[in-house]
């Protein structure tokens, strides 16, 4: 069986890419071979993936595969090695998951487009690329797979080129990711340079303990290129153009997958191969950038007119939240942070895709066209405020839970090193959880609820392959929100514990004792300690809800035709809206002219920020230049 | 058996003491002592002390008409949504030493329960379709996102001190590091954070000056205009129980350390001094004020209180 | 139990919805005067409401003029049931000296059944808080005919199923 299960990884990420070309050669024209060699090269992945949850996750193994049979010869790894453990499966499942439902969505949802062969081709090749870039254990192989996924993504992200700023926002992308991958692949070749190897499992053993200038060099250009790719402030300005005019399902997939993949390489570069988050001022550095990027992220998405592009910034903003909380070094922390990035694809992918809902019902994202919604989608109304309210953190969905985590693990990160900062932390992290209910307030004022616009007269609800995706997600942050002891105990201790312990990582790929031998320790890491509150409660509590909405709804009764007034002169406005007697008209509070009492105070926040957001990529170039050496001076003075 | 008892007796909790019954008596009753007080403090007789109650049972037995630009299942939802999230809230709430449940109340889980009734209120406001209410949400969201950052530099600065080096996030234990030492409104460092929740209280239950959000005069009661009947009845009792539940969170937080040892005493002494922080920060404000306008609110809370909020947090922090 | 506790508590928690249709502003400031301190109508549970949705009693002043005619049955027609309509001042019950003018579509009684009128031209806030006490018992009257009503519906309802 284990031998079976081996080559389960690599099957995954080559269905796809074989996936890709075989539509590309028989899909083109047919719509059905098309679609039909779509789902079942999604559907391969997606099993072989699933399919690992047993041995690794349950059984505590871990599954190594080496391409070619290219086994390490005198102790030096040559082959490009895939190697799975509870990490990689974690974010894994995340990527697949996604993939699978932005597939089943896109059947319907890009009907209308032409080239259709080309979407799903870039489409298989984007999921292959971070599929391949996180289950791989080589770090050139990292970089090759980073490559794919950007090119795809930018090709994509221009996929409906007739929409206005496509181009441009693919160009965006392009430059600002290409300065991402330069610094990655610079980073790498100092790896590579000073030790080597390019196996990340000999890697994080070589570099355990010896840290050279080089070394250190590499380490700051790598995190300078994961920042990038994960959208973290500022290499932020891509990200908002690109999920905007990229088709729904691909911005579900970018923020669901893309920028995990950049928090995974992040994660898995930072803690398990260079070992560095134990000191201080490299957890100090990336939390202190996931504080900045989740503020930054939530401001800019309360000043936002477009559905999607809120969406867009408030992803910036949860990925601040993985970032911080990862910056924490606290085994807590990095649960939290990796429960973050989980619910983070759950309930984004969500909204994602009810934006995607809106678009294809009405034609439109931009909040000021539309309103009242809900009467004509009620389906995607709901799924829209579940993850709303997911994304708020309202108990008991699955962001509170993991915001619970953050929270808990950055006050006490505090408590314990006497330190300020992570109480800033903490505030900032609980302040940007009320602001970002009241960006989605804001959205389902304007797009779901009050009177109808012109644009959403004769909107429909948008058919059951476009639901389904949806109603699989919104169950999902239920159901997260509900049993987080069990996602706990069975995903988020397995992973955690491999981003602190490399021994069994490294021993598996380079021979038992390797590990040992360079001098890489061992900690246990205690399952964290959840009990916000139980499950029975909950459910008792759900029962007496339920009794009351049924009464609710009973004593709703609606009694319609009976007029009080004299018929003759009944001008039946019972049921209108109540405008001091006037006749109800169309008149929409739209989502841009809610909380300008906060606005207001916050003039000139918002007037530099607007400013900083120009939309010119040179401007955008230089910040990210500017922090890159920000970083790489301060990485260069804290750390030895 | 020992399942089933276990069970009656979260039902005990959740629907008598401390929660719905107990709830809906304290804050309807509450609700009348802040009208009886205010008007005389105003030199009038005043409404009876029960007029909460006969409002609340007259809107059950008022019509109630949905409006044709409703979302109809969420205009129902919404008033219960609120009412639900406040009996829990109350649940976490520990009654000096009493609480109900064993596990830890956490002050997070507190925040975050009692955005839920604000949250109601504003989607519910939004769901009724009317543009009145349009501005209204955004008022009330706007008052939240002021009192929300006053209302957890308080939580950590008392965190802190009841916990020193150690986490303590529980309302439990805050209580009862409050009974081995003493209250913590003793403690100097915690003054400025006890006035800052003096001032965040009427943000949160939406008395005057800070009802910007349900302005009756001038935009018609805002959430609420298109409201009638129960589901109005239910908005206003989440309203009078809010008034107790943050009292009690005042009480729980900086006058804690108080217990008799007789659970029916130590809910009676809890509602005594509720009522006494009712009249202090609510009562007396709303007498001797006019309604601020949204920005001014908005600056007020994120200077002067969270100003407040903060020295006491730093205060804390460097050990005094 | 319930029927009664309600129709009690419908007597003494009246909240008013003032419409001005027209009036001289004179008997709106008496309306005003009778929420002060001196007369203080909150004793018996009296308030002003915001909104029509709110109210249980209807208070109308001013001869009804041809602008305010519309807004004026609209704005009754949104008033949950049960609800009283007061005429406040000789106004909207005769025309006063408004009658006859070509722009007065009065009196009140032409569109909807008044409960209580007050007349005078200006009431004074004795005879108003009067004439709202009185509406108040007859707005009890009202919600228990109406709970009849309501009662008689669904035995007529199971004696059908039955049948």
């Amino acid at each position: 069986m284990m031998n079976i299960m081996q080559h389960f990884p690599v099957i995954a990420v080559m269905s796809l890419f074989l996936g890709a070309f075989l539509v590309e050669i028989f899909g083109r024209k047919n719509k059905i071979v098309r679609n039909i060699i779509t789902m079942i090269f999604v559907a391969i992945s997606f099993l072989c993936i699933i399919a690992l949850i047993k041995p690794v996750i349950l059984d505590g193994e871990v599954i190594s595969y080496w391409l070619g049979n290219w086994e390490p010869v005198n102790g030096y790894a040559i082959g490009i090695g895939y190697e799975v453990d509870a990490l990689n499966l974690f974010f894994a499942i995340l990527v697949v998951l996604t993939f699978t439902l932005s597939a089943i969505y896109s059947l319907r949802y890009m009907e209308k487009d032409d080239h259709l062969g080309h979407y799903y081709t870039l489409f298989l090749m984007l999921s292959g690329g971070v599929l391949g870039l996180v289950l791989t254990g080589d770090i050139f192989n990292m970089y090759v797979m980073v490559e794919i996924m950007t090119f795809a993504a930018v090709a994509l992200t221009a996929f409906r080129n007739y929409k206005k700023g496509a181009l441009e926002s693919a160009f965006k992308y392009l430059v600002i990711g290409s300065v991402g991958s330069g610094f990655t692949l610079t980073g790498i070749c100092l790896v590579y340079m000073q030790c080597h190897t390019l196996n990340m499992a000999q890697l994080s053993s070589i570099l355990a303990n010896h840290l050279t200038p080089t070394t250190i060099l590499a380490l700051a250009l790598i995190f300078i290129g994961f920042g990038v790719k994960s959208f973290m402030v500022p290499f932020h300005t891509p990200a908002a153009d690109a999920y905007t005019t990229a088709p729904s399902s691909i911005s579900m997939v970018f923020s669901g997958m893309v920028n995990k993949a950049g928090v995974y390489g992040m994660i898995r570069l930072m803690f398990v191969v260079f070992m560095m988050m134990d000191k201080t001022a490299m957890q100090i550095l990336l939390a202190a950038f996931g504080t900045i990027t989740m503020f930054v992220g939530v401001t800019m998405a309360l000043a936002q007119h477009d559905f999607k592009r809120l969406l867009a910034f408030h992803s910036i903003s949860q990925i601040g939240y993985v970032l911080a909380a990862c910056g924490l070094g606290t085994a807590l922390g990095v649960s939290g942070g990796l429960f973050h990035a989980m619910n983070h694809t759950l309930f984004k992918g969500l909204l994602f895709l009810c934006a995607g809902a809106v678009y294809y019902a009405t034609g439109t994202t931009n909040l000021d066209k539309l309103g009242g919604l809900s009467k004509k989608m009620p389906k995607t109304a709901i799924c829209f405020l579940i993850g709303a309210f997911s994304i708020s953190g309202l108990p008991p969905f699955n962001g509170f839970v993991s915001k619970w985590m953050i929270y808990q693990a950055a006050w006490s990160k505090g408590v314990e090193t006497n330190n300020f900062f992570y109480v800033f932390v903490t505030i900032v992290a609980v302040v940007v959880s009320v602001m970002t209910l009241a960006s989605f307030i804001k959205v389902t004022q304007a797009v779901f609820f009050g009177q109808p616009s012109e644009k959403c007269e004769n909107a429909k609800e948008v058919p059951l392959a476009m639901r389904i995706p949806m109603w699989i997600m919104s169950a999902l942050c239920i159901l997260v929100g509900i049993f987080y002891n069990f996602i706990n105990t069975n995903l988020l201790t397995p992973a955690t514990n491999a981003v602190f312990n490399a021994t069994n990582y490294i021993d598996k790929m380079m021979g038992s004792g390797y590990a040992a031998a360079a001098g890489v320790s061992e900690t246990t890491i205690e399952p964290a300690a959840l009990s916000y509150w139980d499950p029975i409660l909950w459910l008792i509590l759900f029962v007496i809800i339920l009794a009351a909405v049924c009464i609710a709804i009973l004593t709703g009764k609606r009694t319609r035709g009976e007029v009080l007034v004299n018929k003759t002169e009944a001008v039946d406005g019972k049921y209108a809206t109540f405008f001091g007697g006037e006749k109800s008209e169309h008149s929409h509070v739209s989502g841009s002219d809610l909380f300008w009492g906060f606005k207001k105070n916050w003039g000139g926040y918002f007037k530099f920020m607007q400013g900083m957001h120009s939309g010119d990529v040179n401007d955008y170039s230089l910040y990210t230049v500017i922090a890159s050496a920000v970083i790489i001076i301060v990485i260069f003075i804290f750390i030895h | 058996m020992t399942v089933l008892i276990q069970i009656l007796l979260i039902l005990f909790h959740v629907l008598v003491f401390p929660g719905f019954l107990f709830v809906f008596v304290c804050g309807l009753l509450l609700a009348g002592i802040d009208r009886k007080i205010l008007a005389r403090m105003q030199k009038r007789v005043g409404p009876p002390l029960l007029q909460p109650f006969y409002d609340f049972f007259k809107l059950m037995g008022k019509e109630t008409i949905i409006p044709d630009a409703a979302n109809k299942a969420v205009y129902r939802i919404a008033p219960i949504a609120g009412l639900a999230s406040l009996v829990v809230t109350m649940n976490f709430i520990p009654v000096f030493s009493f609480s109900s449940f064993s596990f830890s109340a956490d002050i997070i889980v507190i925040i975050y329960l009692l955005t839920i009734p604000a949250v109601a209120l504003i989607v519910g406001g939004s769901a009724s379709g009317s543009p009145f209410a349009g501005v209204g949400i955004s008022r009330e969201m706007v008052t939240m996102i002021s009192y929300e950052l006053p209302l957890i530099l308080i939580l950590l600065a008392v965190a802190k001190k009841a916990g020193g080096a150690e986490l303590c996030f529980s309302l439990s234990g805050i209580v009862a590091w409050q009974q081995s030492t003493y209250l913590g409104i003793a403690h100097w460092s915690l003054i400025p954070a006890a006035l800052a929740m003096l001032l965040v209280i009427p943000a949160e239950v939406g008395t005057q000056p800070f009802d910007t959000a349900e302005a009756e005069t001038e935009i018609c009661e805002g959430p609420l205009i298109e409201y009638s009947g129960a589901p109005l009845g239910v908005f206003k009792l989440n309203t009078a129980i809010k008034m107790f539940i943050m009292t009690s969170l005042f009480t729980c937080l900086f006058l804690g350390g108080i217990d008799t040892g007789i659970v029916a005493l130590n809910a009676l002494i809890l509602f005594a001094i509720d009522a006494g922080l009712t009249i202090l920060c609510m009562t007396f404000i709303h007498a001797v004020t006019a309604r601020l306008k949204i920005e001014h609110l908005f600056k007020f809370y994120w200077t002067i209180v969270s100003g407040l909020a903060l020295l006491s947090l730093i205060l804390v922090w460097i050990g005094l | 139990m319930f029927k009664k506790l309600i129709a009690s508590s419908t007597a003494k928690s009246p909240w008013i919805y003032h419409i001005n249709t027209g009036s001289c502003n004179g008997c709106d400031i008496e309306l005003v005067a009778v929420l002060t301190p001196r007369y203080d109508a909150e004793r018996f549970g009296f308030k002003l409401a915001g909104t029509p949705r709110h109210a249980d009693i209807v208070v109308v002043s001013g001869p009804i003029t041809s602008q305010s005619k519309e807004r004026l049955l609209r704005t009754l027609e949104q008033v949950p049931k049960p609800f009283c309509v007061v005429s406040l001042g000789s106004c909207p019950r005769s025309g006063n000296v408004f009658k006859g003018s070509y722009s007065v579509e009065g009196p009140l009684e032409k569109y909807v059944h008044v409960d209580v009128s007050v007349a005078g031209c200006t009431p004074k806030p004795e005879a108003v808080i009067e004439g709202l006490y009185t509406a108040a018992q007859i707005l009890k009257e009202k919600r228990m005919a109406l709970a009849d009503k309501k009662q008689e519906a669904k035995g007529a309802e199971t004696e059908v199923a039955e049948a």
